[in-house]
């Protein structure tokens, strides 16, 4: 191919329209995913974290004279870190994106900005398995849980729907994120209330009565007992049909919101705000 | 002969370097500074903490309400104490500040000890607001007769914080990402520190790892005056939590020592 042919290639090969978008979205999802993976930061966030909390819930339970299932602590625990994952990567993406100068570009790359936050959230909601993976086997094999699953496939099915649906919710937040400075302050903050209040490892019907109406709006209400329904038993379709119901609506909410905070940003100058 | 700046006597010097440059260290330095950064990182999250864990408590029916409250109560102080100093210390590193400073004739010392006033103050202000949230929405109710004597435990606790903080600040001269290393050695200390668990129930090498760290004594020491059991019943944990913060501060100035000796000659103080 000679010099010029090759200066007339287009820097980024367009497919075909319909196929444009997810390729996006995939991208996004891929590069964030080995960004995050390579992050001692999430590594802590999503491993560390979540195994030295899911040690303190089980070796309360031993102590304590109640009787929920271990397995019950462990996937509260991998949740959490899963939440951890979205709130600190959602938030610390965009500042740094802001940070290096690249949430200009992005916004104005012609591709929909709202499908990159999209793959930067489900990205990280992704890198937060790592969590789930870590608290089952460590609950299995320091504390003894057992890890017998009453319905493997619909088990599955619940991961997904919780890791989509935890990114779904990271797309608003992170959203929200891009006009905020101080995201991060903010991040440090959103981490326990969620996890108390969204029954991860303390069941909600401890909590008082006015906290409830806010766990039926969070994913990971709905996602931690589809996970614990198809892992200890009972009926996991319910909260798994309300997992997709709120994704939905995230998806919705961070459409308009992205679109919103995005026009502001422009008309204020403050996209490259430090 | 009349030099542009009047001579002092050595004590004024270290005091000046003490107060004053601890505290323009500290307003430089501490990321958590502005109201919009304390308020989330330094109230609302040490809040939402004490309610998750005590919450916790009561769903896993193990230890009393005030087992938790005192427990994460004081514990929170580690968070200005840890971050506060790791910040102070490293992040001269990160901003390229270090090498000037450490070019200054000023008392080591002084340069040191004084970026750790303010983060007492902030690690003080921490724990003063985790117990008065708690007395207003869980019920709190500590004995009278031994508030002094809490707030002592407190006071101590929150030095010894800040003495281990110090130490993982000086790590951050050599170590390029020693954030890593203090939000390991936070979370760490909530699992071993007898904060949520009680120690009793840790293996027995966990048991004696704790007693090395900052929070182990000046926590069982707070449960124990919240209990009622008195000051002197207290006392050897106080001072036992002394002692740690002692022992950490003095191993933070020799590492500090250390590491600029060895930056001086291998030229690390620049490299990010």
């Amino acid at each position: 191919m000679s010099a010029g042919a090759e200066l007339a290639r287009p820097v980024f090969r367009r497919g075909p329209a319909p196929l444009a978008w997810p390729r996006t979205l995939l991208t996004g999802w891929f590069f964030q995913l080995k960004m995050q993976a390579q992050s001692g930061f999430m590594v802590l966030t999503a491993l560390v974290q979540p195994l030295i909390f899911a040690s303190i819930a089980m070796t309360d339970q031993q102590a304590g004279n109640r009787t929920l299932p271990l397995l019950y602590y462990a996937l509260g625990a991998g949740i959490m870190g899963i939440w951890s994952t979205v709130v600190f990567g959602c938030g610390g993406v965009i500042s740094w994106q802001r940070h290096q100068g690249m949430l200009e570009p992005l916004v104005m790359a012609p591709a929909p900005f709202v499908l990159v936050l999209l793959g930067i959230t489900l990205g990280t909601a992704t890198v937060g398995l790592y969590s789930m993976g870590a608290t089952l086997v460590w609950g299995w094999l320091v504390f003894g849980a057992q890890l017998h699953f009453a319905s493997p496939l619909l088990f599955v099915a619940a991961v997904v729907v919780t890791v989509v649906s935890l990114g779904l919710l990271g797309l608003v937040l992170g959203s929200s994120f891009v006009l905020y400075r101080n995201s991060n302050a903010i991040s440090n903050m959103l981490e326990y209330p969620v996890w108390l209040i969204t029954g991860l490892l303390v069941p909600l019907s401890l909590l008082p009565g006015w906290t409830h109406p806010l766990a039926y709006l969070l994913a990971p209400t709905w996602g931690v007992e589809a996970l614990r329904a198809a892992a200890i038993g009972g009926d996991s379709a319910i909260p798994l049909l309300w997992c997709l119901v709120a994704s939905a609506g995230y998806l919705l909410l961070g459409i308009w919101l992205v679109r919103v905070v995005e026009r502001r940003a422009r008309q204020h100058a403050t996209l490259n705000f430090q | 002969m009349s030099g542009l700046v009047a001579p002092r006597s050595p004590g004024t010097h270290f005091w000046r370097v003490f107060f004053i440059g601890g505290l323009i260290s500290y307003r430089a330095l501490f990321y958590w500074i502005s109201p919009w950064q304390y308020i989330p990182t330094m109230l609302g999250a040490p809040l939402f903490q004490i309610l998750f864990f005590v919450y916790l408590g009561r769903a896993a029916g193990v230890g009393s309400t005030n087992f938790f409250v005192v427990g994460n109560s004081i514990q929170i102080c580690s968070m200005a104490g840890i971050y506060g100093m790791t910040m102070a210390i490293a992040n001269e590193r990160s901003f390229q500040t270090l090498s000037p400073i450490l070019a200054t004739p000023s008392n080591r010392l002084a340069l040191f000890l004084g970026r750790g006033l303010p983060v007492l103050i902030s690690a003080l202000q921490t724990c003063l607001f985790g117990f008065l949230v708690s007395a207003l929405l869980l019920g709190f109710r500590p004995s009278l007769p031994d508030l002094p004597g809490l707030a002592l435990a407190v006071l101590v606790t929150s030095a010894s914080c800040t003495g281990f903080g110090m130490a993982l600040g000086s790590i951050g001269l050599r170590v390029r990402d020693v954030f890593l290393v203090s939000n390991i050695a936070y979370f760490l200390m909530l699992l071993l520190c007898g904060v949520e668990v009680p120690i009793g129930r840790l293996p027995l090498l966990l048991r004696a790892l704790a007693q090395l760290l900052p929070l182990t004594h000046g926590i069982a020491a707070g449960r124990a005056l919240a209990a009622g059991a008195g000051f002197l019943t207290a006392l050897p944990n106080i001072l036992l939590e002394l002692l740690v913060g002692c022992a950490w501060a003095a191993a933070a100035y020799l590492l500090f020592a250390f590491f600029e000796r060895s930056g001086r000659r291998s030229g690390a103080f620049d490299r990010l």
